[in-house]
């Protein structure tokens, strides 16, 4: 009888534990650590199937309209419709385009995307919470996820996402491709590893904007680096950026550290705070 | 009988610690508890300046920081331009990253993620920063590529040999610059050779304060300069995480060396009295 007692004792201590505490199993959750990148060549954009110029997004009349006038003063030397040319944060959906490597970091309560871009990281909670009822508004927005097992193995394979709560302005890309300016954007993502390949993980997003017509889906893709040790680099927006922005024109800082117009025939800013004696 | 049932239950336990093995769970446990949202310890009374580097000091001359007469002077020059208006050499007025070791004076909530091979240390202030701390037991790369925050590697310490972790001591090294200890400007040397070394563990006495005892060596300081920067837990179970978007509302510019104003009718404004306007030399068109 004793021989049990101590048997019993000895699970008891290799399982349980006193204080209460719950070790995380890792094993239940996809194995994503490491270096992820976008797959696709070509620039960055939101539906990776397209050409950036070719996107085909079933924007609205209005829409359409400021989309083209982005478009148009990009090719005069302007920034158009792209907010991140001073260092705003893209925001989402563009922060799934992937600029920079991504790091994905799983724990049961929060799955973190940490993307050394602009300002392109985001929190996924996923321990159980609603959407506040009161939440300041971030370019990331609030994302509240939930980890399925689809195939009903005994391990989570899945990260269903909702997001909500934006502030604009945002782009759906670097041609001023634009999100609506009243931010009531919902974003929907399924992201899952490939089953042929655990090194490339699929993100089915939908976003909800009212500068649609109707909920647009594009599917990403990003690949993991075979590095071991991978390199994160760091990117500082402000360093070395050479737009400046000054009463809503854009400017370019020249290398000799003067202002430079950035359209043909732009005029300069205003000095009229200047003492007049010293222009 | 008694014996049969021994061996069931020995042979139940072999079979869930095989489990418990291939999943390789991991044991948060054996490490601290550093979860939730920590900011920086209220400071003690008297002591004044937005985020001064040894916390128990106000900012500026008040630190006494052991600078080498070549960056006090330096330091005189960034307090000389921050009297008359000016950012001084603070990189964050340009929207720059702190760096360390300015980033661990807290400017804004901070979140710890520990994971066996690596602290992730998070902070959303004027450059989102994720400062990894390698704690897989990798040496220092033959080369690595400098950054603001620097290249970190920590190892878990078990001090008191209760069989779980309580002390991450860090090394940091491969800086760039420019950085400064606190938005004074008090300047670290332009060779970015820092070495700086962190004891980061919880209070014994109050588990929701957390310490970062940190030596900072570099060329522009004549010794190790050494300071004790405090965390408080907050007490929300789901904290607001603000995002800090520095360019956003940023109402200075910098052209060349100059820091100028954007008034809040979109016009250029000196900062400082008798400040001349920008040279316009590059547009055809004189200013309105």
């Amino acid at each position: 009888m004793r021989s049990l007692i101590v048997a019993i004792a000895l699970v008891a201590a290799l399982l349980g534990r006193s204080d209460g505490a719950q070790a995380f199993d890792e094993s239940k959750y996809p194995d994503w650590k490491g270096q992820w990148r976008r797959a696709e060549a070509g620039p960055p954009r939101y539906d990776p199937s397209k050409p950036l110029r070719e996107q085909q997004a079933p924007l609205t009349e209005e829409y359409r309209a400021i989309y083209a006038a982005s478009i148009a003063d990009q090719l005069a030397g302007g920034q158009g419709n792209d907010p991140t040319y001073t260092c705003l944060a893209p925001g989402m959906p563009r922060i799934m385009n992937v600029y920079d490597p991504l790091e994905i970091v799983i724990t049961p309560e929060t799955t973190y995307f940490l993307i050394q871009h602009i300002h392109d990281s985001r929190r996924i909670f996923t321990d159980g919470r609603n959407f506040p009822e009161e939440v300041e508004p971030l370019f990331a927005g609030y994302s509240i996820g939930k980890w399925i097992d689809s195939d009903g193995d005994g391990r989570y394979d899945t990260l269903e996402v909702e997001t909500r709560n934006m502030r604009g302005p945002r782009a759906f890309d670097g041609l001023g491709l634009p999100l609506h300016r009243d931010n009531q954007t919902v974003i929907k993502e399924r992201i899952y590893a490939e089953k042929a390949d655990p090194n490339m993980i699929i993100n089915e997003i939908t976003t909800i904007d009212n500068a649609l017509t109707r909920p647009w889906t594009a599917t990403k893709k990003y690949r993991r680096v075979s590095t071991e040790q991978p390199v994160w680099p760091e990117a500082a927006c402000a360093e070395g950026n050479v737009h400046v922005e000054i009463g809503g024109q854009n400017y370019f800082l020249s290398a000799d550290g003067f202002l430079m117009p950035a359209r043909k025939d732009q005029a300069p800013p205003s000095l009229k705070y200047f003492d007049q004696s010293q222009r | 009988m008694l014996n049969r049932i021994l061996i069931s239950v020995m042979t139940l336990t072999a079979a869930l610690l095989m489990s418990v093995g291939v999943a390789a769970a991991f044991d948060d446990a054996q490490y601290p508890n550093l979860k939730g949202q920590w900011i920086r310890e209220r400071a003690p009374a008297g002591v004044t300046g937005q985020g001064p580097f040894d916390p128990t000091k106000s900012w500026g001359h008040a630190q006494q920081a052991p600078l080498t007469p070549e960056y006090k002077a330096k330091f005189e020059e960034s307090l000389a331009d921050q009297a008359e208006g000016g950012p001084g050499f603070w990189p964050g007025a340009r929207c720059l990253p702190p760096g360390m070791p300015a980033m661990m004076t807290n400017f804004r909530p901070m979140e710890i993620i520990v994971k066996p091979e690596t602290t992730w240390i998070l902070i959303d202030h004027i450059h989102e920063t994720h400062r990894r701390i390698f704690t897989d037991g990798r040496r220092w790369p033959e080369w690595v590529e400098p950054t603001f925050d620097g290249y970190s590697i920590g190892q878990w310490i078990d001090t008191d040999g209760d069989g779980r972790y309580d002390v991450l001591e860090v090394e940091t090294r491969h800086f760039k610059g420019p950085r400064t200890f606190e938005p004074s400007g008090m300047p670290l040397h332009d060779d970015n050779k820092t070495v700086i070394k962190e004891r980061i563990y919880l209070d014994k006495a109050d588990p929701n304060l957390l310490h970062d005892e940190m030596t900072v060596v570099d060329s522009a300081l004549t010794k190790p300069w050494s300071v004790d920067k405090k965390f408080r837990r907050v007490k929300e179970a789901r904290p607001y995480w603000p995002e800090d978007i520095c360019a956003e509302g940023q109402a200075m510019i910098h052209v060349g060396k100059e820091t100028y104003w954007v008034a809040g009718d979109g016009h250029l404004m000196p900062v400082k009295k008798g400040q001349a306007p920008p040279d316009l030399r590059y547009f055809k068109q004189p200013p309105k």
